[in-house]
């Protein structure tokens, strides 16, 4: 930040020239401004400033101290003091710079409303996900060695499993079409598995408890008929292998349940089919897990989930962050542009990171950096172009050569002024500065009669409200500022 | 006292009619703000120095959500009065 000061003889000196009154004028009507706010504050008044601002008497209470070389306490007295409140305006202008900036929520709510510390809550399901898939690995391997049908497996590990959800489902929507019930059994359908998952590790070995299991969190429902149909989807989760089995014997009672009056048929006739399907469940059992016990095939199901998730995650990803040329290039720029997003002081060093990638390209092509564009462009897959351009502009150096404007400086003008005339935005005073270098020694004082050019700008260049270009506005600002100081 | 009030006082002290002095503070008032817009720093030997500064962005918690936000970084005009003013203001009586 520019620390200059400026005396009130200056704003004397600016004001005289701006409302075109003389010097001592403005002086006299700055010593009035001022003796008057005082009067009224020491009135007890509140003094308020059109677009400035407020002025208002504060009274800070006595209070206790302590010297800090003898340890004695003392009392500090109470006092006035005047206050200052920028209205709205002011302080909008103030904060320019910083106008783009938002507050950005961290905590979800959710877990914001659980105590637990977020560390933990990150870390925790990271290292579940890394211990399942590493179990998921070597099943696979193992199964792979020793299976007489590795292919079948590997696919109801990865794909089958969506699949075999979704089927059950479409039998019941089937059977049960005229019942307004439809939505109600789809969620509890869905029950035994979020539960399989919850309570992977606690769900007993055994087919015959797991059934149980299910029977319980179905046995909210009141209709047996669904139970009965809840069941055949059940196993069906549980292995591929069943699958065929149970769709079998969900048509079987598919034909019963059309008339179903007759209750106690269906009962008798799912009930062995159950049975059934168990002893088709033991049997396939020995070459999809060999020795497991059952709880693996829950953990199966889980992991695999997870699995699917995470490729689809990663593909996601893939999508939205796509590689541009090189797999390195690509994610220097990625992390480069992350911490620019959120800590804006950390962009000059991200650039000059970046900026060390494109230099063998684009310094010699000076102001047509345009033209490099399009060629890196051509080599990238996918659609990173804009941040890519953007940053190229920014960062290449700038030749001026085409010219819009010619201005004559006289005492009233400004570069920011001229800037906010031909570029919409004071922020951009620097491109013109850079211009008209070797005319300008100091961008405060400008000769009186300097003709300054003013340079033609890219576009996007100047976007004001873009805040990556205001921003480097703001680096070049500060880079001349201080090397005039200097 | 607000803007106008602020006006009439001066136009009768300065002998000067409403219109030149509203137009004379609106030129201070810009020129004020346009300083301070730039960041820069402005002096008043009798009265204070306005000064614009940087608030730095830190992690605000919620009390009773306990939602975390971080508050970006802000620019903020702070004034600072002088001892001038600050010792006129040791004569004056506290009332409340």
């Amino acid at each position: 930040m520019n620390k200059e000061k400026i005396s009130s003889q200056e704003i004397i000196d600016l004001v005289a020239t701006k409302a075109s009154v003389s010097k001592r004028a403005a002086e006299e009507f700055l010593k009035v401004m001022i003796t008057t706010i005082e009067e009224a504050l020491m009135a007890g008044d509140v003094v308020k400033i059109k677009g400035f601002g407020t002025f208002k008497l504060q009274w800070n209470e006595p209070r206790k101290s302590v010297n800090v070389q003898t340890g004695e306490e003392m009392v500090l007295d109470g006092y006035h003091k005047v206050a200052f409140a920028p209205e709205t305006t002011l302080k909008d202008l103030v904060n320019e710079p910083f106008a783009h900036l938002e507050a950005v929520q961290l905590d979800g709510e959710n877990e914001s409303v659980s105590p637990i510390k977020p560390d933990e809550v990150a870390l925790d399901p990271l290292r579940i996900f890394t211990e399942q898939v590493t179990e998921i690995k070597d099943l696979l391997s193992e199964i792979q060695a020793l299976s007489t049908k590795p292919q079948f497996v590997v696919e109801s590990e990865l794909t089958g499993l969506v699949e075999d959800v979704d089927l059950p489902v479409s039998v019941e929507f089937e059977l049960q079409d005229d019942e307004d019930e439809i939505e109600d059994v789809d969620i509890l359908q869905r029950e035994p598995e979020v539960l399989a998952i919850d309570e992977s590790i606690q769900i007993v070995s055994s087919f015959d408890e797991n059934i149980v299991q299910e029977n319980k969190s179905i046995g909210i429902q009141k209709n047996e008929d669904k139970v009965y149909l809840e069941f055949g989807s059940a196993t069906v989760l549980d292995s591929e292998v069943v699958l065929d089995e149970t769709q079998l014997l969900l048509d079987e009672i598919k034909s019963v349940y059309s008339n179903s009056d007759e209750q106690t048929e269906l009962v008798s006739s799912v009930e062995p089919s159950l049975e059934q399907n168990e002893d088709v469940e033991l049997e396939s059992t020995p070459y999809l897990v060999g020795a497991k016990p059952m709880h693996r095939m829950n953990k199966w199901i889980l992991a695999s989930i997870i699995l699917f998730v995470l490729i689809g995650g990663s593909a996601g990803l893939y999508l939205f962050y796509p590689p541009v040329t090189e797999f390195g290039r690509s994610a220097v720029e990625k992390s480069a542009y992350e911490i620019s997003y959120f800590k804006n002081i950390a962009i000059p060093n991200a650039f000059a990171t970046v900026k060390g990638w494109f230099t063998s390209d684009s310094i010699k092509k000076g102001r047509s950096v345009g033209a490099v564009v399009p060629k890196i462009a051509k080599k990238s897959v996918l659609v990173k172009v804009p941040v890519d351009t953007l940053k190229l502009l920014l960062d290449g150096p700038r030749v001026y050569e085409e010219y819009i404007a010619t201005e004559q400086i006289d005492k009233s003008s400004k570069l920011t002024t001229m800037s906010e005339h031909y570029y919409g935005s004071k922020d951009f005073w620097v491109y013109i500065y850079e211009a008209n270098i070797e005319r300008i020694e100091n961008p405060d004082v400008i000769q009186v009669g300097t003709l300054i050019r003013i340079p033609k700008l890219d576009s996007r260049l100047i976007d004001a409200s873009n805040p990556r270009c205001v921003q480097k506005a703001q680096e070049l600002h500060d880079k001349y500022v201080k090397k005039i100081t200097l | 006292m607000n803007h106008k009030e602020l006006i009439a006082s001066m136009a009768a002290k300065m002998n000067a009619p409403k219109s030149v002095v509203a137009e004379l503070l609106e030129t201070t008032v810009g020129t004020c703000t346009e300083l301070l817009g730039e960041g820069k720093t402005i002096g008043f030997q009798s009265f204070g120095n306005f000064e614009v500064r940087k608030k730095e962005e830190r992690l605000s918690v919620h009390p009773s959500t306990q939602i975390r936000t971080l508050i970006p970084p802000k620019l903020v005009v702070n004034f600072k009065q002088s001892n001038i003013i600050k010792d006129k203001l040791k004569d004056l009586p506290h009332h409340e």
